[in-house]
């Protein structure tokens, strides 16, 4: 699992960096990224670009997003 | 702990919010152009038709192409067939528009009811889509909730304007008074500020990256804001002066705690650089302030017809353009930027921050800070009057060749991505 942190970043960093590190990744790894709001449009972008996500509201505000290739 | 739900829909074309914000700065050269026609600012139909023109023509044309791009991206539920939905709120909200300015002006009953049937439909269609988008967004926050309000207090004002507009033109005796105030205090205390409240929430700690809104706020400022309109409205109605002191006293409240949190916030943010948006929040906010502060001294008889006026043209341009302006600059290139960015990390995309370039925003910022100065002067020095003409005239072609320089790049950065 490779996890990046873009908690903090102005719009469009995480995006930026987050479709950056999918580039990164092989097969079946997923990637988890910490972001400080839930990015609805991230999940349009993931649907057209192939990929599935997960999302999980943390207590301390946050979100946990996994991300990986569509089987 | 909580899942979130995927969004089923897609966000709408980028074509749908551009053309609102694309329309809106041409009510604000139609606004200066009225206003150009006449001897001061204090004539009745000119005014009328001018305050329109930036309230329904500017204010409400941005606002409505922004909610088109706020639902899907902060609460995840688009409006349903956002395309066509787009057009039959655009065309409306502007011939609309133009025939109520036209029907003010000429006192013409034909234009008023023209514009009552026209806009009458273009709101029946707007509000009945948000309120479809919010009714299925599987999200409960508390944006979603103050959008709710603002739509609510935008159906009572427009179901109030039409009322007031059929009456000027067919002569009806109403109690126009009573019936004049609930409509502004509705349009303006509740539209405008839920809505700004709304956004601000998301766009406040998203792009200035400030602390959030408290939570305490954020939940309780929107129906706190909304009872005490409502409370007004009975206060004025059925003449409960008591209540009526009561609820401009809680309401003024609400208004200074929203705007001294918005400007704590910012001055909290986690990046200090300097920052156009943020010069226009910051103006809005202090001139929420001042309009506080005029409508409070407005409750001395003797001073309350100047103060109250002065208190709504503050209101509009000090508050209300100062904000929108400030969100204009931030949500445009951003939108240009995500809607080339989609589908993947792509060559020849342009950085954000150049597809409107700061120096303009920073040019706005200036002009707008004297046309409000000039608009002041011109309320005890009517000459001055040119001086907020000109400075309404030109914010709008600045306003305009800032957006049209962004859907240029974006219409040719995509034709080059295409073609590559």
């Amino acid at each position: 699992m490779i996890a990046l942190d873009v908690r903090g970043l102005p719009p469009p960093e995480p995006f930026e960096q987050i479709m950056l590190a999918l580039e990164t990744l092989i097969k079946d790894d997923v990637l988890r990224v910490l972001i400080h709001r839930e990015p609805y449009p991230l999940y349009e972008m993931l649907r057209e670009s192939g990929y599935r996500h997960q999302t999980t509201a943390l207590p301390d505000g946050n979100f946990s997003i996994e991300i990986g290739r569509a089987s | 702990m909580s899942t979130a739900m995927l969004s089923t829909e897609q966000a709408p074309p980028i074509t749908v919010p551009l053309r609102f914000f694309a329309m809106a700065p041409l009510f604000l050269l139609l606004a200066a152009a009225i206003l150009a026609t006449g001897n001061s600012f204090t004539d009745a139909p000119l005014l009328l038709a001018v305050t329109h023109c930036l309230t329904l023509g500017f204010i409400t044309m941005v606002m409505a192409g922004a909610m088109q791009q706020i639902l899907p991206v902060v609460i995840g539920s688009p409006m349903p067939a956002s395309k066509s939905i787009a057009w039959l709120t655009l065309l409306p909200m502007s011939t609309g528009t133009l025939s109520l300015a036209g029907g003010f002006l000429y006192s013409n009953p034909a234009l008023l009811y023209a514009a009552c049937l026209i806009l009458g439909f273009g709101f029946l269609i707007f509000i009945s889509a948000c309120l479809i988008a919010i009714y299925r967004a599987a999200a409960r926050t508390s944006t979603q909730f103050a959008l709710l309000l603002a739509i609510l207090t935008l159906t009572i004002t427009a179901t109030l304007g039409i009322i007031l507009a059929n009456g000027y033109a067919s002569g009806t005796a109403l109690d126009y008074s009573k019936l004049t105030a609930a409509h502004i205090s509705m349009g303006l205390g509740g539209w405008v500020i839920l809505l700004i409240a709304g956004v601000s929430y998301q766009v406040v700690p998203m792009f200035q990256l400030t602390p959030n809104y408290p939570g305490w706020f954020s939940s309780g400022f929107a129906p706190a804001l909304f009872v005490v309109l409502l409370l007004g409205l009975v206060a004025r109605w059925w003449d409960v002066i008591s209540l009526g002191y009561l609820s401009a006293g809680l309401f003024w409240m609400l208004a200074v705690s929203f705007a001294i949190i918005t400007l704590r916030l910012q001055s909290q943010r986690r990046r200090r650089v300097a920052d156009a948006t943020l010069s226009f929040f910051r103006l809005g906010m202090s001139s929420l302030l001042c309009v506080a502060l005029l409508s409070t001294l407005a409750l001395y008889p003797p001073l309350q017809e100047d103060l109250t006026t002065l208190s709504v043209v503050i209101f509009i341009t000090g508050f209300a353009l100062s904000v929108i302006f400030g969100m204009l600059y931030k949500i445009v290139p951003f939108l240009v930027w995500f809607h080339l960015f989609r589908g993947g990390v792509k060559k020849g995309v342009p950085n954000m921050k150049s597809i409107i370039p700061e120096v303009w925003m920073w040019r706005h910022v200036q002009l707008h800070r004297a046309t409000l100065l000039a608009i002041l002067t011109a309320s005890i020095w009517n000459p001055a009057r040119w001086l907020a003409i000109t400075g309404l005239a030109l914010q709008s072609i600045l306003l305009s060749y800032a957006l049209f320089t962004a859907i240029t790049i974006y219409q040719r950065t995509l034709k080059n991505l295409t073609n590559a």
